[in-house]
């Protein structure tokens, strides 16, 4: 189908080459393929199941070649040109990737970051270890979802009313709010959760494979809580009589009840992990649970001189495993945890098990091991003063809560509601669905490659009528340095005929996307918001 | 623009209330211009006019009366530099920042005005109201560099020191009425002919104050001779220029003329002087509250015989095609025109077969002159083989370059030779419709074009039910360089952003209006009447082997005779410089040849005998480009000409593809650190790798060619770059890089003292004076008023 059958109704809207008929023959990746005339190189492409990726596209309407992400080769003569815009003639060869591609992809995503003002991820999320979602765990809270709440808690954190208690939170120490009216107590949010939630967890039907984990700290606990959930027996090793390793002596010093361990390790339990304790494992049962298991995860903390008998290479802090997989020489053995090199921070143990349970996973069922690689994530550092009443918008100005009862006693239902409610909302709403991320991670883009100058500071502004009890899929939000000005949105408002819509203001590289005549959101997006939001390739536009 | 606010309370007026008066305007121009998008430019030009910025009452009463909705109107208001949307000050000051005028330090003369108006941050306008400062990308008067304009008022040379003599001579000047007095020649018997040059540079440097006063000589003295106007003769830096043709002897040339030596010279060679000694004095005191240049010498050493060497040197190795005429015709005279065979080349064009015309120009080997060299013959067949009922034809005036100014000067001095080559091509490709577009910034040249198209209209020789049944009209641009590029262009003529699109298809397939439309270059059409009219093969016989017939070039910079010159393809840009522009100016020595504007290079001095055409030219990293030559002296900083290319590339960006509208602006970043003393050894790398990309990856012409002036430096002054990166500008051009000391010739005369604006010289008469360089702004004020060169600039 020509790819302008489904412009607007605007006077530019003839068929291309002036109405002919017929089909052109060309080569896509030595592949050939025939299309109608008129089609786009892009459009060809795609019958043939390649996907060129571009992120000004969108086939509601007209191309506008904004992006220059979509360039291809011209194999004639080695030009690179743009395929979303350039349709096809007969004989052409064209090639959609090769290193100089790849080149002018990254460079255009790395140029497209050096003016994309904005984050990913929210600060707290990149500074736990486990890379917990607090933004979303926040809004379940301040919604009254406990239940999910724990479940997002419970993705990436194996205990989390024990690490509610325990945890130094990291993340509490780059909250955005610290600097004004205190962090969000995040730590106490996540206990709330683990203590109040209720989450029935069902593993996934056997996969029929077995793992044998050495110690049952932190790191061992969260790996069998990971692999048990996937279908993979999980068999625990523990020298001494009890569960919890490093976190027992949390316990003993009073920071953490004995019955919030035993609460959350019997879970754990529940879901089919076998503990066997006091067994300690030397080199020869080691040899023999190789055999006997299809892996082994050596996560008995910081290592023993007869350990370094067991074959596996070892440095100064531990043994040698792969920073990245934690897989070692042998391919079926994983270490994790103070065995690689000695931490007392729990939360980074927890998060190790469940990176290691992931690579596990995935050597089990013989994919690549690549573990947990983190996601591109753009990110712009902290917030300047004027900025805060952008962010407060989502929010509302309170002091930090502090519990009446004392830090053991933990935060009340209302008080919990509260506080998460103090939430900015600093992670971007397209954080799963965002283009300019999936195509920065694809293409391994550096963010900060061209980022020689100060950023812009950063705005938010809302449609009006907005309330933080409303559900999240109400109204729209405008971040404009975010906006990659591909100018989607400016074509749909057009083509649906919205009274104002947004429009270019101003032009070259200062140029933004606005409502003409200062218009609110609300007056611009008056009928087609939601699609338009779900239109923006970035988190510049989405539904709140 | 960039603080656009979303929710904004300060809501204006709801479209009801709109002021009766205002109402009534817009009515009157909608009426005028029309109610469809296409009118929506042409109608912000007639608000702005009205209003001097648009007034947002104004343009919504607009989107009510017409189709445009507010997205567009909004968006086409932002895209266009000319469109205000604050209100500015009862006057504007122009500060011209083009190349030749930049090289010349506009940029402080621009910042002289804003210290004197006291301006701070963003603000363009006093706090008086009264004058609102704005840079422009190039006057078109490169050889008066640099170039202030207030209303319509131009100086030339002004110096950071003379920002407060300009100010108070315009407002002196305002104050005055000016005499309308114009003499009718009626006597039968005429002497002889006196021929005023009114092209831009001559008007600019005060050849209607000229007009007037031979005008006034004349009248008083009841001679019968002939007054006539003429476009540009070419030599700019000779302006203001008459010519005095008696009926007997040679014609004399006398340059630079002042208003009080016109009297003299008429006398010379007409009656012996009659009037008043009295009346005499009030005409020069008039003139000298004007001008403000106090370097102005005797009428006797500047009178200038056309056939002495330097100046027949001067147009002697040209020739003139596109300029044929030059000096000899009134640019709007239509009889006059048709009795130096104007209209020929049309006659015949228009008996022949359209193909054969078509051929004609093929054989030729005419190129398009607006810098890429297309073969105008291919471009002609494309558009020819299309069917369609509708075909357009556009004359591109749309020079941006800004430090270019022949089509301004082609479309001042020789409409109706533009016209006809346009003509030509409207019948060769059957063309039913022809647009001129044309700077706004151009007023004179909108002026001549709509008087010629008028009288052609009247005389039935253009528009529906002529013979050749075509309209022609005159389409203004309204700021944006992009423009130039065909394809926004035509988008811009849509009533659209001047946003470029990919190409394929090509305006000859799918151009304006989605119809096959043909693109040429001012230049290039003034060349087809003379192909026409010769044949092909004399235009062959003239060039290179790949460039054939000649290219006009705006020569300015550090050149000892600037203006527009028209040589054949293939001279060589040493004989440029040394034979035509009679070398470097001030006794300096040649660096370098800045061709081709922003999208061009630069040539340095040891490749003086690269010859000029397309091939060539590429070959050595500039390019033809619309015909800017820039002379580069070497006290230029080449790093600091790289800069200010990419930063009026910049500038100018659309900010439609991400190459161009990002990469652009990081070259910029890493080429002001560089300048800024703060350039890091990676940087050349970097700016290597971003230019490479920009060039590859940009959608249109702009983005591709805008690196250019950056490698071309680069690749011939490396050291230069590098030596700002260790923090040394070898030639004390970068602010950040150098200092102002004073030296022993010093004679303690306080006249620097007294222009220091920010105090950092103390008073200290019959002393040697010092600079505290912590308050010193360097503003260079003190070096261009000191009788002595007593200040050094050099390296930190």
């Amino acid at each position: 189908m020509n790819d302008k059958t489904n412009i607007s109704a605007s006077a530019n809207s003839s068929p291309l080459g002036g109405g002919q008929e017929g089909a052109v023959k060309l080569k896509i990746n030595n592949k050939t393929v025939e299309v109608p005339v008129g089609t786009t190189i892009l459009k060809a492409a795609e019958k043939l199941g390649l996907e060129i990726p571009t992120m000004c596209h969108n086939d509601e309407v007209e191309h506008f070649t904004s992006c220059m992400l979509c360039l291809v080769k011209d194999g004639e003569n080695g030009r690179l040109i743009p395929s979303c815009s350039i349709a096809v003639n007969e004989g052409m060869n064209i090639l959609t990737k090769d290193d100089e591609i790849k080149e002018a992809r990254r460079t255009s995503l790395e140029l497209l970051l050096s003016d994309h003002v904005g984050d990913c991820e929210a600060p707290c999320t990149m500074a736990c270890p486990a890379h917990m979602d607090i933004p979303t765990m926040n809004r379940l809270l301040a919604n009254g979802q406990f239940d999910e709440a724990l479940k997002v808690v419970k993705k990436d954190i194996a205990l989390p009313s024990v690490l509610g208690h325990i945890c130094p939170a990291p993340c509490e120490g780059v909250c955005r709010r610290k600097p004004i009216d205190g962090a969000v107590s995040i730590c106490m949010l996540k206990r709330f959760s683990g203590n109040v939630g209720q989450l029935e967890e069902i593993p996934a039907d056997s996969t029929g494979k077995k793992v044998a984990i050495l110690g049952a700290g932190p790191a061992g606990i969260a790996s069998a809580y990971h692999l048990q959930l996937k279908g993979i027996q999980c068999t625990v090793f523990e020298k001494s009589n009890q569960v919890g390793g490093i976190i027992l002596k949390d316990v003993e010093n009073g920071k953490l009840p004995q019955k919030i361990l035993e609460k959350e390790t019997s879970v754990i339990g529940r879901l089919g992990v076998d503990f066997k304790l006091d067994t300690t494992i030397d080199k020869t049962s080691f040899e023999k649970l190789k055999k006997e298991y299809d892996a082994v995860l050596i996560a008995s903390g910081s290592i023993s001189e007869e350990q370094k008998t067991w074959g596996i290479e070892t440095n100064t802090k531990g043994f040698e495993a792969d920073s990245q997989t934690y897989q070692t020489k042998f391919s079926n053995v994983f270490v994790a945890g103070s065995a690689l090199k000695s931490t007392k921070l729990v939360i980074r143990l927890l998060a190790q098990g469940k990176e290691a349970a992931e690579s596990i996973a995935q050597f089990l069922s013989e994919r690549k091991v690549v573990g947990q690689p983190l996601k591109f994530n753009s990110k712009f550092g902290k917030l300047v003063i004027p900025e805060y009443a952008q962010y407060l918008k989502e929010s509302e100005e309170k002091n930090r809560i502090e519990p009446a009862n004392g830090v053991l006693q933990g935060l009340t239902k209302e008080e919990v509601m509260d506080e998460a409610a103090r939430c900015m909302h600093c992670d971007c709403r397209k954080i799963t669905n965002c283009k300019l991320r999936d195509y920065s991670d694809e293409y391994h883009a550096a963010q900060k490659r061209f980022a020689y100058e100060e950023r812009k500071p950063v705005r938010k502004f809302f449609t009006e009528g907005y309330t933080q009890s409303e559900t999240i899929s109400k109204g729209i939000v405008y971040e404009p340095e975010k906006c990659i000005k591909c100018g989607i949105c400016v074509r749909l408002t057009e083509k649906y005929q919205e009274e104002f819509g947004f429009t270019y203001i101003g032009r070259g590289f200062d140029v933004e996307i606005g409502v003409p005549f200062n218009e609110s959101l609300n007056e611009g997006l008056k009928l087609v918001a939601e699609k338009v939001a779900d239109a923006c390739p970035t988190g510049s536009l989405s539904r709140k | 623009m960039s603080n656009s606010k979303i929710n904004t309370e300060d809501k204006s007026l709801p479209l009801g209330e709109v002021d009766g008066a205002l109402r009534g305007l817009i009515d009157q121009i909608i009426a005028e211009k029309g109610i469809a998008k296409n009118a929506l430019i042409p109608i912000l030009q007639s608000i702005q006019d009205k209003y001097n910025y648009l007034p947002e009452d104004a343009l919504k009463y607009v989107c009510e009366k017409t189709e445009i909705t507010p997205a567009q109107l909004v968006g086409v208001a932002g895209f266009y530099h000319q469109f205000r949307m604050e209100p500015a000050g009862n006057h504007i000051i122009k500060v011209c920042v083009g190349t030749a005028c930049h090289v010349k330090g506009a940029g402080r003369v621009y910042d002289a005005f804003r210290r004197e108006l006291k301006l701070t941050g963003k603000e363009s306008t006093d706090k008086s109201g009264n004058y609102t400062v704005s840079e422009v990308s190039c006057l078109g008067c490169c050889t008066l560099a640099p170039v202030v304009q207030i209303d319509d008022v131009t100086y030339g040379h002004v110096q950071t020191d003379q920002v407060n003599q300009v100010l108070n001579d315009f407002q002196a000047q305002r104050n005055k009425k000016s005499k309308k007095l114009f003499r009718t020649p009626d006597g039968n018997e005429i002497k002889g002919e006196i021929r005023i040059g009114l092209g831009s540079c001559c008007v600019a440097s005060g050849s209607g104050d000229i007009q007037k006063a031979v005008q006034e000589a004349v009248g008083s003295q009841n001679l019968n001779v002939r007054l006539k106007d003429v476009g540009c003769v070419g030599m700019c830096h000779q302006v203001p220029l008459v010519e005095v043709v008696p009926n007997e002897g040679d014609p004399i040339l006398y340059a630079k003329v002042k208003p009080e030596d016109v009297k003299n010279i008429i006398n010379k060679h007409f009656e012996p002087p009659t009037l008043l000694a009295k009346f005499n004095q009030k005409v020069g005191k008039l003139i000298d509250s004007i001008q403000s240049d106090d370097n102005w010498e005797g009428v006797e050493r500047y009178s200038i015989d056309i056939r002495e060497k330097q100046v027949s040197s001067f147009l002697g190795k040209q020739i003139p095609i596109a300029t044929e005429l030059r000096g000899i015709i009134n640019p709007t005279d239509y009889d006059e025109y048709l009795s130096h065979g104007g209209f020929k080349a049309f006659q015949k064009a228009f008996e022949m077969k359209p193909t054969a015309v078509i051929d004609l120009i093929a054989k030729s080997e005419l190129r398009g002159r607006g810098g890429a060299g297309f073969p105008a013959g291919s471009k002609w067949i494309a558009v020819d083989v299309q069917e369609s009922e509708t075909k357009y034809l556009i004359c591109n005036g749309d020079e941006g370059d800004p430090g270019a100014f022949m089509d301004r000067m082609l479309l001042e001095s020789y409409p109706y030779r533009v016209i006809e080559g346009m003509m030509i091509g409207a019948h060769a490709v059957s063309a039913t419709h022809c647009y001129f577009y044309i700077r706004a910034e151009y007023p004179l040249a909108v002026k001549r074009v709509n008087e010629a198209l008028r009288i052609l209209k009247e005389k039935n020789i253009i528009g529906k039910g002529s013979p050749l049944n075509v309209e022609i009209e005159i389409y203004q641009g309204a700021g944006a360089f992009v423009c130039g590029e065909e394809t926004a262009l035509l988008t811009s003529i849509e009533g659209n952003r001047g946003f470029p699109k990919s190409r394929p298809p090509f305006p000859a397939q799918r151009g304006l209006w989605d119809k096959p439309t043909l693109v040429n270059n001012t230049e290039t059409w003034s060349m087809v009447p003379y192909i026409l009219r010769y044949g092909a093969e004399k235009f062959t016989t003239i060039g290179s082997d790949n460039s054939k017939g000649t290219k006009v070039f705006a020569l300015a910079g550090k050149i000892a005779r600037g203006g527009l010159i028209e040589v054949p393809m293939g001279i060589t840009v040493g004989q440029i410089v040394d034979e035509i522009g009679g070398g470097v100016a001030n006794g300096r020595k040649l660096k370098a040849v800045q061709i081709g504007g922003p999208s061009g290079g630069c040539i340095p001095h040891w490749l003086s005998d690269t010859s000029i055409d397309f091939q060539s030219l590429s070959g050595v990293g500039a390019m033809m480009g619309s015909g800017g030559l820039v002379v580069l002296d070497e006290t230029d900083c080449m790093v600091d000409i790289a800069r200010y290319f990419l930063s009026f590339t910049q500038e100018e960006s659309c900010g439609k593809c991400t190459f161009c509208r990002i990469g652009t602006k990081r070259m910029l970043d890493i080429l002001n650190r560089i300048v800024a003393g703060k350039g890091k050894p990676d940087d050349l790398k970097d700016l290597e790798y971003l230019a490479d990309w920009t060039k590859k990856g940009s959608l249109c012409g702009l983005g591709k060619t805008a690196p250019n002036p950056v490698l071309s430096t680069l690749k011939y002054f490396r050291d230069e770059y590098e030596a700002h990166i260790n923090g040394v500008c070898p030639t004390g051009s970068c602010e950040a890089l150098i200092s102002y000391t004073v030296n022993d010739n010093c004679i303690g005369c306080t006249k620097c003292v007294q222009k220091c604006p920010v105090d950092a010289i103390p008073f200290t008469p019959h002393e040697k004076h010092s600079i505290d360089l912590d308050l010193c702004i360097k503003c260079d004020s003190c070096v261009q008023v000191c009788p002595v060169d007593a200040i050094t600039k050099g390296p930190l």
